[in-house]
């Protein structure tokens, strides 16, 4: 049994290389993909908060800083995965293009193609096919984040 | 046993790879999963790495990049310059496109998000270089970009684009009767 055991570890760890392999190939498969438009440094690093609040309405404003800031936009899908978006629609601006301005907060839903390496998800958006505008109403929960996204008008 | 024993050495190996703060000067951000990093690489452009999209010059600047790290072929993705402005990092590695780089910074790792092998960009410079830059060029870049955006106050709130937007949508995006129902409560 113990024998067993250490066999099924073993092809277990070399499945895995195996599988890390695999993904420095980058193989794309074809997808299709529906996920709100965030800014990923907020998401990933919790500078502004946890990620419930750096999503949908309360962070709508910060999302568009980041976009024309040029930091990476994601799609964030319900399940929690996150699609670092390189191309959308034919344009490559991912470093603070119009396109991807223009969808911030959006829940969208995207064909294309998907690469995986190194832990990390690339998204090529052949086509968005659904844009269901910002369907998280998170301000109700976290007025807005960060705090100083809108100036006081006094 | 012993296979079992190797079997563990083999997963420590990727834990032990992660490891980059040697010899690492980055300042700390106080954020939850920051690992200093200093590592060399090369300047690639995704795309052309994984879909074989190749245009000159990475883009000329219209793309994200990511350094190839040279230890482990490992792609890390920079999504943050040095500068506490919004900023991506994608302008910082530009002009190091193709090239053999040394960079430090901040690796961010959080397992419970999907976090892995993204980066803050604070410092780069050309293999065999004792010259630093620091990443931190791109809001000259943006004020070159926006003459007419000149003024006062941070770049994120003179910015064309983004106040076309926030005049278009509103600061939540919802547009402007949202807007001005939360405001009325935000400012009380």
């Amino acid at each position: 049994m113990k024998q067993r055991t250490g066999a099924v570890l073993l092809a277990g760890v070399m499945g895995g290389l195996a599988w890390g392999g695999a993904a420095a190939a980058a193989e794309g498969e074809r997808v299709t993909v529906t996920g709100e438009a965030i800014d990923t440094w907020c998401y990933y690093s919790g500078v502004m908060g946890g990620p419930e609040a750096v999503v949908g309405s309360a962070h709508h404003t910060c999302a568009l800083w980041c976009s024309a800031g040029g930091i990476p936009v994601g799609l964030l899908a319900d399940d929690g995965t996150v699609y670092m978006v390189l191309k959308i629609a034919g344009d490559d601006t991912a470093n603070g293009g119009d396109t991807q301005l223009r969808i911030a907060s959006h829940e969208i839903t995207a064909e294309g193609m998907l690469y995986r390496r190194d832990g990390i998800n690339y998204l090529v958006v052949e086509q968005v096919v659904a844009d269901a505008d910002i369907v998280r109403l998170t301000h109700e929960d976290f007025g807005v984040v960060p705090g100083f996204a809108i100036p006081d008008p006094q | 046993m012993r296979q079992v024993a190797f079997a563990m050495a083999l997963l420590a190996v990727p834990a032990a790879a992660q490891d980059f703060s040697d010899g690492s000067e980055a300042r700390e951000w106080g954020l939850y999963g920051e690992s200093k990093a200093r590592f060399a690489a090369t300047v690639v452009d995704p795309l052309c790495e994984l879909a074989g999209d190749c245009p000159d010059n990475c883009g000329d600047g219209r793309r994200q990049l990511a350094l190839l790290r040279t230890e482990d072929d490992v792609m890390v993705l920079p999504l943050k310059n040095a500068q506490p402005v919004f900023s991506g990092a994608a302008n910082e590695l530009a002009p190091f496109c193709g090239q053999a780089v040394e960079v430090d910074g901040l690796l961010i790792t959080d397992e419970d998000l999907g976090a892995r092998n993204v980066y803050l960009l604070q410092k780069i410079r050309a293999a065999g270089s004792d010259e630093w830059v620091a990443a931190n060029k791109w809001t000259k870049d943006w004020a070159e970009a926006n003459p007419d955006a000149a003024g006062e106050g941070p770049w994120f709130r003179r910015d064309p684009r983004v106040l076309a937007e926030i005049e278009k949508e509103g600061w939540l995006g919802l547009g402007a009767e949202a807007d001005a129902d939360f405001l009325e409560e935000w400012f009380r």
